[in-house]
This record gives structure tokens, sequence and C-alpha cells, in this order.
């Protein structure tokens, strides 16, 4: 099986990036469109300089992934230990399977309802429905994240620091948050990457006034699309990738360090 | 002897979880400064007493005092108790002085204060230097060393211990054992020790309680409850152990394994049947003719500082020998032991009953031995 | 005096509970609850069973369900047959880590760009038949067929199928795999014996990750394949934010969602079944 590893992962990976690096490809190109190179150029890249609404678009779209993502965060961890916390098995049960309802329905019966929500109570759809709707649909994961980490943490851990005389607020401020912390970052990420990656559920929740850049692809791209958009999505590339790669190293850093004491305790 | 107040004492304590009775009406009293053990297998309600003092459970029924006061009602952290998990619980955010630090901290006391209380507690469990390691670096021992200096750096009274050592493997839980002592004693305040190992409790202890089925089953100082115990769980799970069903013909004659035996038992009703008990470290080997027993050998395992020798008699009773010489399997070979190597047990003696028998006639044995000694003196100076 | 720690805790606890629960109400069984309200009305908001009655008697809308789930399937079985082996040579990697990064890498750059990058790759002129036409075959019609489709929707799912299929893999104790080789298994026998069986709550993941999602790829649809309603999803979008007929739309959702819950409900007692 070693044989065909290397081939067909290499295979695997050139068609995972094949469509990005075409996009990255043409954001070079002297001419209008993706057919035939009509040599290099970064024109595109100033055409994006200049598209002011462009770029408030994406910075709107960070703005509401990173708000949506906190505010999800919070709520999804204290659902998490008000979950952890009820013994009852059905009451548990109920609450896992209505907390996993979001989770498991298809965007556009969540992007449909949440709509009909919003319209019932007079929301006027914009920047506030849209950043609602993506902390409503990544609360869910935030938990999912979270819950095992608690119930993986030793509960004598609370019992020790209630034995040496803590409060509740000081033991879930210095025993249980720190112990959960991973979880709670992962969530944390997973609701960044869910509101990024959004598109069905604000397009029914977006009012005219505001736009994700999933939309707005979206709408130009039926109208068929300039090359600045592939100057745009090299550059998100680019930043992604930048931060992977620090990520990544960071990481290993952080193992590096470990390493040694490591080896001091193996002696 | 000076009567002290009891620090600790349970009247009539019982708690069940559902249908299960994990206490049934516990007493017990535990006096200041001194190092008690809880030993009884899991499920014995041993661990389920430490969580009633340290209040992480509440009793169903009686009363707990602490330092006579009635504390039944106080919360956890009011209590001047602190506990040693068993897995350590250290926070595993925190370095080990921050874990040391952790009670101090929370009491406000000045960060001076905590340094000093810190540098002290570490030097205890004998970890000076270890203040700037990560909880991770640490071997198991060290671990469970922090976990305690932890818990005494919040100045408790009384020390709740539950299964500390388990984890450890048998070297360092020897040591450990030893440090435990000697910090107690360095210390003063009262030990409360939960374990299911009859020899860490035998080795460790100024006062044992033997635990099962959610009853105290025998308290005294180890040696009593090794060379006195009360029933068959006590005897059995105390040590290796030969258990043999007799009839104790009439004060010191017991008759087993068909023959009658001269013994140092007394206060029970003529022919009542009882358990024999005898130690394999008591039971010597010699030839057939000499042994007041005949067996078989059947197997024997070489343990170190003894052979340990199993053996069927006649009735095929079973019969463990501790031998410092190796024996033929096989071979036939007699048993001999000293009258005082046998301890009879009654069948469902409390404890209160058997601590009476053994007093009335413990006193008439004192007595006759005291005439005997005047007896002898009056011989010797008719003599002399 | 202050409350005791039981107590505080216990009001903790209750405030948690009310500020989780607020979302479970608003933002989980209220807007179901008008999604199937909206089902039940008519123009005038009268209490109807019409368009219930509409959907299971039309022919058009009754093949669209089976087509629905038979292109979520699809993909669902395409990504698997690929993402299965790239997950599997994942683990056995020296810094598997960040091969993997590399394959979430592409789940952050947005879904529509995407999208509409296989636009420009499978266009008239695009790189797959200008690849065509340099090695003398004839240009073919990609873009709008189903085939696109179905080609664009498993890639975008791919990392998502891949994931969850790696971490079940990478948390199988490798002294396993050792052990099967060392009773004697081969490599392909300890890969369906012992590997394939301990990863499945990963497939399971995986499964569930890609096929729901799948029905919703209703711009995918527009823009790939052809701007026609050929999914439940793209039926839903088409009812609210195109003819406007809510009421229509939000029966198709209740039907979607009825039909999960059975299916889930379907396979969780296989699950106990198979354990018992």
């Amino acid at each position: 099986m070693k044989k065909i590893r290397t081939p067909y992962l290499i295979v695997m990976f050139l068609i995972l990036y094949l469509p990005i690096l075409y996009l990255v490809f043409y954001s070079f190109n002297a001419g209008t469109t993706m057919k035939g190179f009509a040599g290099f150029s970064f024109k595109h890249y100033g055409e994006l300089w200049q598209d002011t609404r462009l770029i408030d678009i994406v910075f709107e779209t960070g703005i509401v992934a990173l708000l949506s993502s906190l505010l999800a965060t919070i709520i999804g961890t204290l659902g998490a230990l008000a979950i952890f916390r009820v013994h009852r098995g059905a009451v548990k049960g109920a609450l896992l399977s209505l907390n996993n309802v979001l989770l498991v329905s298809p965007d556009v019966i969540i992007g449909a309802a949440f709509l009909i929500l919003f319209t019932t109570f007079k929301f006027s759809l914009g920047f506030v429905t849209v950043l609602l709707a993506h902390v409503a649909f990544s609360i869910p994961i935030v938990v999912l994240m979270v819950l095992p980490r608690l119930q993986e943490m030793n509960p004598d851990l609370v019992l020790a620091a209630q034995d040496l005389g803590a409060r509740p607020t000081q033991v879930l401020g210095q025993v249980t948050i720190p112990a959960i912390t991973p979880g709670i970052v992962a969530g944390f990420f997973m609701a960044l990457t869910y509101s990024l990656d959004d598109f069905a559920v604000t397009f029914f929740v977006t009012g005219n006034g505001f736009s994700t850049l999933a939309v707005e692809i979206y709408s130009r791209a039926r109208q068929g699309v300039s090359l600045e958009i592939n100057a745009l999505s090299a550059l998100i590339f680019l930043f992604s990738l930048v931060i992977a790669v620090a990520y990544y190293f960071i990481n290993r850093l952080n193992q590096r360090q470990k390493a040694p004491e490591l080896r001091e305790k193996v002696k | 002897m000076v009567e002290k107040m009891p620090i600790l004492e349970f009247s009539k304590v019982a708690l069940s979880f559902g249908d299960t009775e994990v206490l049934k009406e516990i007493d017990l009293v535990l006096e200041s400064g001194k190092f008690y053990t809880l030993l009884g297998p899991s499920g014995s309600g041993k661990s389920t007493i430490l969580k009633l003092i340290s209040g992480q459970l509440q009793a169903d029924a009686g009363k707990i005092f602490f330092e006579g006061q009635v504390i039944n009602d106080v919360p956890a952290e009011k209590r001047r108790v602190n506990t040693v998990f068993q897995n350590y619980s250290l926070f595993p955010n925190m370095n080990v002085f921050d874990n040391v630090a952790f009670g101090p901290r929370l009491k406000k006391m000045s960060e001076k204060d905590i340094q000093d209380k810190v540098k002290e507690m570490l030097g205890l469990v004998k970890l000076s230097g270890f203040e700037r390691r990560e909880i991770s670096e640490l071997s198991g021992g060290q671990q469970q060393r922090v976990a305690i200096a932890r818990a005494l750096a919040n100045d408790p009274e009384v020390l709740l211990l539950d299964e500390p050592l388990s984890a450890l493997d048998y070297k360092l839980r020897k040591e450990l054992q030893q440090e435990l002592r000697n910090i107690q004693k360095r210390l003063g305040i009262t030990f409360v020790f939960v374990t299911h190992d009859q020899e860490e409790a035998l080795a460790m202890s100024d006062w044992i309680f033997v635990m099962h089925d959610g009853l105290i089953q025998q308290n005294g100082t180890p040696e009593d409850i090794y060379d006195e115990p009360i029933n068959h769980f006590v005897a059995d799970f105390i040590g290796e152990t030969n258990i043999v069903p007799g009839i104790m013909k009439h004060d010191y004659l017991v008759h087993f394994v068909g023959k009658d035996f001269e013994n140092v038992d007394a206060g029970m009703r003529p022919n009542e049947r009882v358990e024999v008990v005898l130690r394999p470290e008591d039971l010597d080997l010699t030839d057939p003719a000499n042994g007041k027993l005949v067996v078989t050998i059947q197997d024997q395992l070489f343990r170190g500082d003894y052979y340990e020798i199993t053996a069927v008699d006649d009735d095929m009773n079973t019969w463990q020998v501790q031998a410092t010489n190796p024996a033929t399997v096989g071979a036939r070979v007699g048993l001999t032991f000293d009258p005082e190597d046998i301890h009879i047990m009654r069948y469902n003696e409390s404890e209160a009953a058997f601590d009476a028998r053994l007093e009335s006639y413990e006193d008439e044995e004192a007595e006759a031995a005291l005439q005997a000694a005047k007896d002898d003196q009056s011989q010797s100076g008719g003599q002399g | 005096m202050a409350l005791s720690f039981k107590k505080q805790k216990q009001g903790f606890t209750s405030a948690y509970m009310g500020i989780y629960g607020l979302w479970l109400l608003a933002f989980v069984v209220l807007p179901l609850l008008l999604l199937l309200v909206e089902s039940l009305q008519d123009q005038n908001h009268h209490f109807t069973l019409a368009n219930y009655q509409a959907f299971f008697t039309s022919g058009s809308y009754l093949a669209m369900t089976f087509n629905s789930i038979w292109y979520a399937f699809l993909i669902t079985v395409i990504t698997l047959v690929f993402a299965y082996p790239t997950a599997y040579f994942l683990t056995t990697l020296k810094n598997k880590q960040f091969w993997l990064l590399l394959v979430i890498l592409p789940t952050w750059i947005n879904l529509l760009l995407k999208t509409y990058a296989f636009i420009g790759l499978l266009g008239q002129g695009g790189l797959v038949n200008s690849t065509l036409t340099a090695v003398g075959l004839h240009p073919m019609q990609l873009l709008f067929t189903d085939w696109s489709f179905l080609l664009v929707a498993a890639y975008v799912e791919l990392p998502f199928m891949i994931l969850p299929i790696f971490n079940a893999l990478s948390d199988i104790d490798p002294l396993l795999t050792a052990a099967s080789r060392d009773l004697g298994a081969n490599s392909w026998q300890t890969l369906k014996k012992v590997i394939w069986p301990l990863s499945m709550p990963g497939v399971k993941a995986g499964i569930q990750a890609v096929f729901i999602p799948s029905l919703s790829l209703f711009m995918i649809t527009r823009l790939i394949g052809g701007n026609r309603v050929i999914t439940l999803g793209t039926a839903i979008e088409e009812h609210f934010l195109v003819t406007q007929n809510w009421a229509f739309g939000s029966t198709i959702g209740v039907i979607l969602i009825v039909a999960m819950v059975i299916t889930m409900l379907l396979t969780q007692d296989k699950q106990k079944g198979g354990r018992s």
C-alpha cells in the first residue's frame, strides 16, 4: 500500500488546490477573463484597491464572523456548563437533541425559518439579523466542542478547589475554564469557520443594505465577474496560508520546548 | 490518662443511595493528633466516611461532631479539614508553586506569607526547589507529594487521604508510607487515611477501623486487629490466614480437625461452635510423628524471605504455611503450633461483646498469673 | 452570611441554563414552530392542508424529492470513496498534523469563490476544455450539467468527509494494528477487520457532515447546474426568495425535516440493535 500512497496523496492535494491555484493564476492575467492568459499584470489588484464597496464588504464579513463567534462561544460555553450539570439523563438527552437540531438541519431550512422569525417580529433585515443568525447557528457547535472537555475533566479538581476554600466563581475561573480552554478555543474557531463559510443562511436573512462576501460574489457571479474577485481570492488564500503556517510552527515550537523537560523526566 | 475531647465523632450516622445502604448507623470517635486508617474492600463505605467528614456528602441520619459541635449542616468549605485525592487532582494549568499556593491565596494571605508557606510545605514533602515545575513534568510520586503539600498548606485540623498511594509502584509506596507517618508525627494533626491495602494499614496506623458492608467490623490498634480478629471477614481480610470450623468444648480446650487442642481462649458456652484461626507464620513443619496435624504438601512458592507452602490435611482442609526452609511437594509432614497461636472466633459476636469477653478472661488470667507468681515466690522462698 | 458553595453554584447554573434556554427557545423551537405554522396557511393566513396535498399529488415535487436525496447520496458516496484512502494515508505520514492543516485550508476559502473557480475551469475555453483540445479531443459542454453539479458539490464537501475520518483513524491505538499483524493478518485484512470497523464513528460523522449540507447547495445548482430547479434546497430558495410563496416553501422545509428525523431515528435503532 506504501507504493500507491504518495501518488494518491499528490493527486488528491492537486485536486484540492487546483481551483484555488487556478483563481490565483488568473488574478495576474492582463486580460479580463479566465479564458486564456494574456500576459502578467497586477491591474486586477489595482481594481480591487479601487473597489471600496468590496473592501467594505470584506471587513464587514470579518466583523460579523468575529463578533458572532465571540457571542456564540460565550453562550455555547454557558450552555455546555448548564447541560453538563443536569443530572437527569432524560432532560440531558432532550437538551442535547434540541442543541443538535440546527447542526443537522440543511442551511436553506435554517435560513427560511430565521427569515420567517425575523419578519414575524418585524426585524428589519440587515447587519443585526445576519449577526443574530450567525450567533444562533454557531452556538450548537461550541456546545459540542466544550461539553466533552467538561466530561473528560477530573471531577475531583472541582472538589479539590472547593476543599481548599474556593468559591464557585473562583472554581470556574481558576479551575474549570482553564481545563476546558482547548474546547472553548476549538469552539471559537469552528464558529469562525461556520460564519466565514456560510452563504445560504446569510442569503435568506440579509436585506438590501448589508452583504457578506459570499452573498456579494453570488450576485456578481450571476452577471459575470471581473478578475478583481480572483485578486481578492488570492489575497484571502495568502492570508489563510500565513495563519495556517504560523499556527503550525507555533505549535511545533511549543512541543520543542517541552521536549528537553521530557528527556529530563526519563532520566 | 487524661480524657481529651475527641476531634471528630460519628453518632449513628447512616447514608443510603437509593436502595443501597452505604453506611448503616456508624459510631466512631477520633482523637486529635493520631493516625487513623479506614481499611476495607471497595464498596465497604470507607470513602463515604471521608466524604461525610469533608462535607462532600450529607448524612441521612445521625450526627457528626467536630470538636464537640454538630457539623452536619456546615458547608464543606467551612470545615477545617482538607483532602488528598486518590488521583492527585492537581490543577494542570498551574505549576507546583501555584498549586500549593492555591488555598493560601484564596485566604488572601500576603505574598510574603504565601512564599514562606509554600516553601515550608514543599520542604515538608521533600520537594524544595520544584516550585517552578509544571505538573505534567512530575512523576506520580512527586505529584502525590505536591497534593499532600497543597492540602496541608491550608492548615487543616484533620487531613483526609483517600487511597493516596494506590496508583504508585511498590517501592515508592513504601517510601511514601514512611514519609506520611513522619509528616503526621511532625505536624501532630489528625490523619484519616483510607486504603484497601491491609499491609499499608498495619504499617502506618495508630488505630484501624476495618469496614465491610457499610459497618465497622472491628477497630483497634494494628496489633489487636492482627492478633485478635473478631470474625471471619476481619481474619480473612487482614493477612494470610487459615480458618477452620471447630467446637469450644470448654474454656481453654478446642476441638478441630478431629482432635482436641489446648488453647488460651475462654468465655464461650460449653460445646459452642466456633471458627479457629491459625496464622501461616505461626505454623512450623516437622516430621509426621511430632506433628499436631499431619498434612500433605501440595504446592510451594518462593517469596524471597520465606516459602509459601500449601498443604491439605486428611479432612481436605487447606493449610497455608510460611516456612524458612523449602519442603518437598507430595511429602507428608507434621504441623506444630503453640496453644497461644490458636485464636477462636464466635459466630456473630458483636465488637462490644468481644471486648468484654476478652477483658473478663484476661483479668482472670492476670489474676491466675499473679497467683502463680506468688506461689512461685513462696516456693522459692521456702527453698531459700 | 455568604451563600453556601452549593447554593451559589446552583444559582449560577440556573442563570447559565436561562441564557442558553432562551437561545434554544428563540432560535430553535420558535423558528421551527413558525415554519410549521407558515406551511399550514393559505394566502389569506387561514388554516389549510392544501400545501401538503399539493406537494404529495405533484409528480414533479415527488421526483424532485427523490432527486435531492439521490444527489445527496451520490455526493456522499463520491466523497467517502475519495476521502477514506486520503484520511488513511494521511494518518501514516510523519508530519500528519501539517498535512491535515493543508486539507483544512481550502475550507477557509469561501464556498462561493471555489464555485466561481469552477465556472472558469469547466467553461468554454477553460482549463479542462483547452486541455481536451490540446490532446486532440473535441471540447465538451461541461458547465450546466448534472455531472458538473456533482463534481463541484463533491469537491466542496471533500474536506468535511476527510476530517472526521482522519480523527477517528488517529484515535485508533497503533498497537491494535501491530496486534493484528502479529496474529497473522496482512495489511488488507487488518484494514478490513480492524481499522475500518474502528473508524466507523468517523465515517458516520463524515456522512452526516456531507449528506445534510448537500441538500442545500442551491447556489451550486444555480451557478454550475444551470439555474435549473433540481433539488428541494433550490425549490425552497425559489419559493422564498423568487416567487415569494413562503407557505409552500415552508411545506417543503417541514417535509425535509420530518424525512431527516425519520432517517435518523431509523439509523439510531439500527445501531442499538447491532450492539445488543
